[in-house]
């Protein structure tokens, strides 16, 4: 056990705050501290360029390999970059799922021609990426999908309908998760097909969310193809291959996301001691629960990344979805009764909520997406406690 | 000890109810929420014909002369419907304040009151525990706290800022006027006394809509349990999302005797009408917010779209929340009560009217 960061690491936290101080400003200075949860629909094409600048100085996929052009960082490096990118209030990412998930996954189960192919786009902050897994019918229940790919004169046609698609319409690619053979059910006859978004087939229509912005859409696939060749794996591997890459969402990037939810707690904290909540002992210990709650999450996260990558881990890995979810949704309320009455006076009209009423909306959607809590309860206790399994969970 | 309603209160309860059932649907609130100030005078015309903005009104004034318990189940049937207009605190709040006025502004009481009963005339209260009052825009009068006083101000008196709330129904504004001997209706004791009753009944006022809120959630969310299936089956067959809505169930029941306690207390003028409803409006507000959150969790993503009618009451569970007093402040009430020296807790005290 080694609980601090060495000499070389902290010359390289100088490297990374010193290059976010040169970089994060002028027309990048409004994205400060923008773009996080509930605040994904703004700036995106700011957003995009600022990916741009962020390719040019070597910071996406810092923790990819080197031999696909990723920085190949330490996890401490990598734990260090996240922390200055949240304390200079560095933007959300809008390339986030390819670094974070269409990347990892390509690493691991694409061709060389793939790799070769998506991941330069994806690290130059050109090409960006959307996770076609839900439908209307496959919820939880992701094994239920409908949606359809047959192989048609060399390449794929798809035909179908994706729901909540985030960012759809920011997109030019899309991962999506399709029936190829044909009287399937379940887990098998899936493949993962990767989509070009800008064409004839693909119809993205945004939907309205509880916050009045739109961060997600429907996509409608009527006759849609991509090239032959863009399956990942085989025709079959579909499931194996989406059920991998929801671990990659469990992995590095979890560290960012935390730096993330420091922010909002700080913020909470400040507005607590300007408005004198601070002083009151019952506010004053739900914010410590709630730091307290932010560093288990963070110490296990280190603990995970840096630990043998064998899998005797994984109850953590499987555990930390329900954690952060429930975690977050409680800061949402937690920012909103620190606010008091003000919490329901928007910043303008028409509906322009705060940074932090939008935190709270969202917040409520964070035990619903990438396995509601019901789901991922089920989970630890089948795969972690092998408890008998539910009656119908094949 | 008889915690039922009288066949009247049920009868004329089931009345309102079957009334704001047809007319103030979810369709209806969304067209209100697309209008200029958000209000209908043809929606407020029907209530006062039913009777509603009569109801606390004295019958020297040519109201029904009932109080909160009469109120009550059709303040929660307001909640029920997230009714925009603000029926539950003119009928609750301002009504009672200008009717507790002395004696010497009988003519204005009388002047304002018997308008307001007929439904030609608006109310709106300021209060200092709320930030901002609402419904300021489709005041006549409008009764304003300065200090320890109270104040009764014509709405050409007053300029009006208006500020969104995340609840779109409602209308909140600040208040710029100028306090003056003439619109004085009372100061020092009686003015601290009318701004704590104040404070008191807007507290009850959002006790009695958080139920309804909680109900019509629990409501919404129980029909699409039934309606949504995953693994071939509705997900309201499953356990965990079974005991999400039982887990709301349990609070929003055992928040129904509380309040209807606190409306005795407060229609019956007791002394301890104030920690009764500082009990309702934590526990109601509790069941709400529950609601509201485990509601949304049953929906899945279909809960945090604004196409889906839930939003529409969890706002307003949400901005209730903070109005008429928090949690935080109401908890510290009862804290204070229960830790006065020579305070009625023992067996024996429970329904003690101190
Ligand atoms: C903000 C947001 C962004 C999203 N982005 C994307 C995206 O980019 N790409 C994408 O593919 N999807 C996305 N999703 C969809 C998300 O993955 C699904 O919402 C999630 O998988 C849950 O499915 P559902 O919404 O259909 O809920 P349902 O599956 O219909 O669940 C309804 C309720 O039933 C419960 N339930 C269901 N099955 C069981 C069971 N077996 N046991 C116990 N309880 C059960 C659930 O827990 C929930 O409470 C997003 C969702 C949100 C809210």
């Amino acid at each position: 056990m080694k609980i601090s960061f060495s000499a070389e690491d902290e010359r390289f936290r100088d490297e990374v705050a010193g290059w976010l101080a040169d970089n994060l400003r002028g027309e990048f200075e409004s994205l400060r501290f923008r773009g996080g949860p509930g605040d994904e629909h703004s700036f995106p094409e700011e957003r995009k360029t600022w990916e741009r600048r962020l390719a040019e100085g070597g910071w996406t996929g810092v923790g990819w390999p080197g031999a696909v052009g990723g920085r190949g960082l330490s996890i401490n490096q990598q734990v260090i970059f996240h922390e200055e990118y949240a304390r200079a209030g560095g933007p959300g990412r809008m390339g986030h799922i390819g670094e974070g998930l269409a990347g990892p996954t390509l690493i691991a189960f694409g061709s060389e021609a793939q790799k070769a192919r998506f991941l330069p786009g994806i690290l130059a902050g050109t090409e960006y990426w959307c996770q076609g897994y839900s439908e209307p019918g496959a919820g939880s229940d992701l094994a239920n999908v409908k949606t359809r790919a047959e192989r048609v004169d060399g390449r794929w046609r798809i035909n179908g309908q994706k729901v909540w698609t985030s960012l759809a319409h920011e997109s030019d690619w899309c991962f999506v998760i399709a029936r190829t053979e044909p009287g399937s059910v379940g887990h098998r006859g899936l493949s993962f097909l990767l989509v070009p978004m800008d064409q004839p087939g693909i119809q993205v229509r945004p939907i309205e969310q509880i916050t009045g912005t739109c961060e997600f859409n429907e996509v409608f696939f009527d006759d849609a193809v991509t090239d032959a060749d863009n399956i990942v794996g085989a025709p079959g591997d579909g499931w194996k291959i989406a059920m991998a890459l929801l671990g990659f969402e469990r992995g590095v990037s979890t560290l960012g996301q935390q730096m993330q939810f420091q922010n909002e707690l700080d913020q909470v904290i400040a507005i607590a001691r300007d408005n004198g909540q601070a002083q009151d002992p019952v506010m004053r210990q739900r914010i410590a629960d709630a730091w307290i709650g932010l560093r288990i999450m963070r110490y296990n996260s280190l603990r995970m990344l840096s630990g043998p990558q064998d899998g005797s881990l994984s109850k953590a890995a499987m555990i930390y979805k329900l954690y952060w979810a429930s975690w977050h949704r409680d800061l949402g309320k937690l920012a909103m009764d620190v606010l008091g009455p003000e919490a329901e006076i928007l910043e303008g009209a028409p509906y322009d909520l705060t940074r932090l009423q939008s935190l709270y909306l969202f917040t409520r959607s964070d035990t619903i997406y990438g396995g509601t809590n019901e789901i991922q309860r089920n989970i630890i206790a089948e795969r972690a406690l092998e408890m008998p399994r539910e009656p119908r969970l094949g | 000890m008889d915690f039922t309603f009288s066949d009247d209160q049920l009868a004329f309860h089931d009345s309102v109810k079957g009334f704001l059932t047809n007319e103030v649907t979810p369709e209806a609130i969304r067209d209100l929420w697309q209008r200029d100030g958000g209000r209908s005078d043809e929606l407020w015309g029907q209530l006062a014909e039913l009777g509603l903005t009569a109801m606390t009104v004295p019958e020297q004034y040519g109201g029904l002369g009932l109080d909160a318990l009469d109120f009550v189940l059709l303040a929660q049937e307001c909640g029920y419907a997230a009714l925009p207009e603000p029926l539950v605190e003119t009928v609750m709040v301002a009504v009672p304040l200008l009717a507790g006025l002395a004696d010497e502004h009988r003519q204005l009481q009388e002047h304002w009151l018997s308008r307001v009963a007929s439904g030609e005339a608006r109310l709106a209260v300021g209060h200092p525990s709320n930030p901002l009052v609402a419904d300021a825009h489709i005041a006549d009068l409008l009764l304003l706290c300065h200090g320890d006083e109270i104040h009764a101000v014509p709405a050409q008196q007053v300029q009006l800022r208006a500020s969104e709330s995340v609840d779109p129904s409602r209308r909140l504004f600040a208040v710029d006027w100028t306090p003056s001997d003439a619109t004085r209706v009372a100061g020092g004791e009686s003015g601290r006394r009318l701004q704590a009753e104040a404070l008191d009944h807007g507290a009850l006022a959002c006790a009695a809509q958080q139920l309804g809120l909680a109900n019509r959630m629990i409501d919404i969310a129980v029909d699409y349990s039934f309606e949504r299936k995953q693994f071939g089956s509705a997900v309201g067959s499953f356990q965990a999302v079974k005991h999400l809505m039982a887990n709301v169930a349990v609070k929003a029941e055992f928040s129904r005797a509380v309040l209807y306690r606190a409306a005795f207390a407060a229609a019956r003028g007791q002394a301890n009408a104030a920690i009764a409803a500082s009990h309702a409006k934590i526990v109601a507000t509790e069941a709400a917010l529950l609601a509201a959150r485990n509601g949304i969790q049953v929906h899945g993503a279909m809960g945090y779209t604004w196409e889906v009618d839930l939003h529409i009451f969890m706002k307003r569970a949400w901005a209730l929340d903070g109005a008429w007093g928090t949690r935080g402040f109401h908890k510290a009430r009862v804290g204070d009560f229960v830790f006065a020296d020579g305070a009625p807790l023992g067996a024996g005290a429970t329904f003690e009217a101190r």
